[in-house]
């Protein structure tokens, strides 16, 4: 039976943004229900990602994996090996293992000591997925999700939805977004220059979008939180919008665009396609 | 990539001045936001408390943030004569955007929900150049789109949420401070 003639929408403060959920009327089910179950495996994925929680498995792995295999939930596991697939469809472009260099560029928080320069001369090969969904690292690592785990979190709650009977809304956390139900869907990208313009895109039907976080800054720095795994220099400040199936696929695919504007077959392997905004460069004084 | 990529340039050039339109939407009001943090609740009471001068000092010694408005909106979650925790409600006002939204606290002090009432950003309008939507030619859904007004399904960063976390840092130091006491 149809719980209501009414879209219903609502946002949480989650995964250190703001998550939109909404439904639009005429599935099963019985709406604000379905929401909080979906919001339900939103907090849990953050629970067991985020870098910033001691008991994440993100957490849980950076203390113990190079001592011994750590054994990790189905959800972890799932981000880990798409994040590996990504590293081999990108050679490296995308690396989860870029954690250490993010610190010592103050992009995520914390002292670099010791443990983490030993932390440094890993990659992403050196992560093993044993059986049992067990993971070990061969060397000193340190891992970060957060590149990848928010756009599975999206989908993760649109799976929900749609399983609870939901005919058609959207999940939206933090400008990755992803749409789901017969009729297509407007998509706006904040503008680079300025986030409270909207730029319009072409609509989108089932399927995800992930912009990457870069700024347009006039002074000149460059504050682009993606790192090139190989150089360690920061992406080249572009915004790069992937879109693509799965949100956890154009959340990735986002940094491996930002890094390698022809990112190869990365983008025909995951039938995603991509918008890339560069800022027109001044001419040097 | 052919078709897979489209790659644009933008001027950086100072945008001229839109007018400033409101980007938002209501999502709870204050009851449905108590039913749902409390379901077994059967009244609501509400507890208007106006935080002197010092509790407020106290607060801010123990969070480092300011109180803005001494004055709570605050309700007590009630079944029969058992206390099941408390509702609060608060805005935030950030640079661009103004936010209302609603706490659940539980009697020990912990957050039971946060649900976001009203989200308002400003918002500089959308980009109408015929020329920007020429670069995506043959890339629309086959559908004819009926564009509703009321969606906008925007991808990029939201502008912070840091303010909410603080605003609920700021609300669980004044319920153990001053609510529980009270």
């Amino acid at each position: 039976m149809t719980w209501s003639s009414a879209r219903t929408r609502r946002i949480r403060p989650l995964l250190g943004t703001f998550v939109e959920i909404r439904l639009d009327p005429g599935g099963r089910g019985d709406g604000p229900g379905d929401i909080d179950a979906a919001f339900a495996e939103i907090e849990a994925v953050h629970r067991l990602m985020s870098w910033h929680e001691p008991g994440s498995d993100v957490s849980r792995l950076n203390r113990e994996a190079a001592h011994h295999p750590v054994r990790v939930d189905a959800r972890t596991w799932n981000v880990l090996c798409l994040a590996r697939e990504m590293s081999e469809a990108s050679r490296g472009l995308f690396d989860v293992t870029v954690e250490p260099w993010l610190r010592r560029f103050g992009i995520l928080p914390g002292e670099v000591g010791d443990e983490l320069f030993a932390a440094t001369r890993g990659d992403y090969r050196d992560i093993e997925l044993l059986s049992g969904r067990r993971v070990r690292f061969t060397r000193p690592l340190r891992l970060c999700l957060d590149g990848i785990a928010k756009g599975y979190a999206v989908d993760r709650a649109v799976e929900c939805l749609r399983g609870r009977g939901a005919r058609a809304g959207a999940v939206n956390a933090g400008g990755d977004l992803r749409v789901f139900g017969p009729r297509p869907q407007p998509l706006h990208l904040r503008d680079p220059r300025d986030a409270c313009r909207l730029l319009p895109l072409p609509p989108l039907r089932n399927e995800a979008a992930a912009t990457s976080a870069a700024c347009f800054a006039r002074s000149g720095t460059n504050c682009n939180p993606i790192l090139d795994p190989r150089s360690k220099a920061p992406a080249p400040a572009r915004s790069v919008t992937v879109i693509a199936r799965r949100c956890a696929v154009a959340d990735a695919l986002t940094k491996v665009v930002a890094l390698l504007p022809k990112p190869g077959g990365c983008l025909e392997r995951f039938n995603a396609r991509a918008l890339v905004l560069e800022p027109e460069t001044a001419a040097p004084a | 990539m052919p078709g897979r990529l489209v790659h644009i340039v933008l001027p950086v050039a100072a945008i001229a001045a839109v007018p400033a339109a409101v980007l938002g939407a209501q999502y709870l009001t204050v009851e449905q936001a108590q039913k749902s943090a409390f379901p077994e609740a059967d009244r609501f009471v509400p507890l208007p408390l106006r935080l002197t001068p010092q509790q407020a000092e106290s607060v801010t010694k123990a969070t480092g943030l300011r109180v803005r408005d001494p004055q709570l909106r605050l309700w007590i979650a009630m079944k029969d004569s058992r206390i099941l925790g408390h509702v609060f409600v608060d805005e935030v006002l950030g640079k661009h955007e103004f936010i209302t939204y609603a706490l659940a606290v539980s009697p020990a002090g912990g957050v039971l929900a946060v649900e976001i009432l009203d989200y308002r950003e400003s918002y500089g309008g959308e980009v109408r150049d015929p020329q920007w939507l020429r670069q995506f030619a043959g890339k629309t859904a086959s559908a004819p789109l009926k564009l509703d007004d009321d969606i906008r399904n925007i991808s990029g960063a939201t502008l912070s949420c840091r303010h909410v976390t603080d605003g609920v840092k700021r609300l669980l130091a004044t319920h153990d401070l001053v609510v529980r006491a009270h």
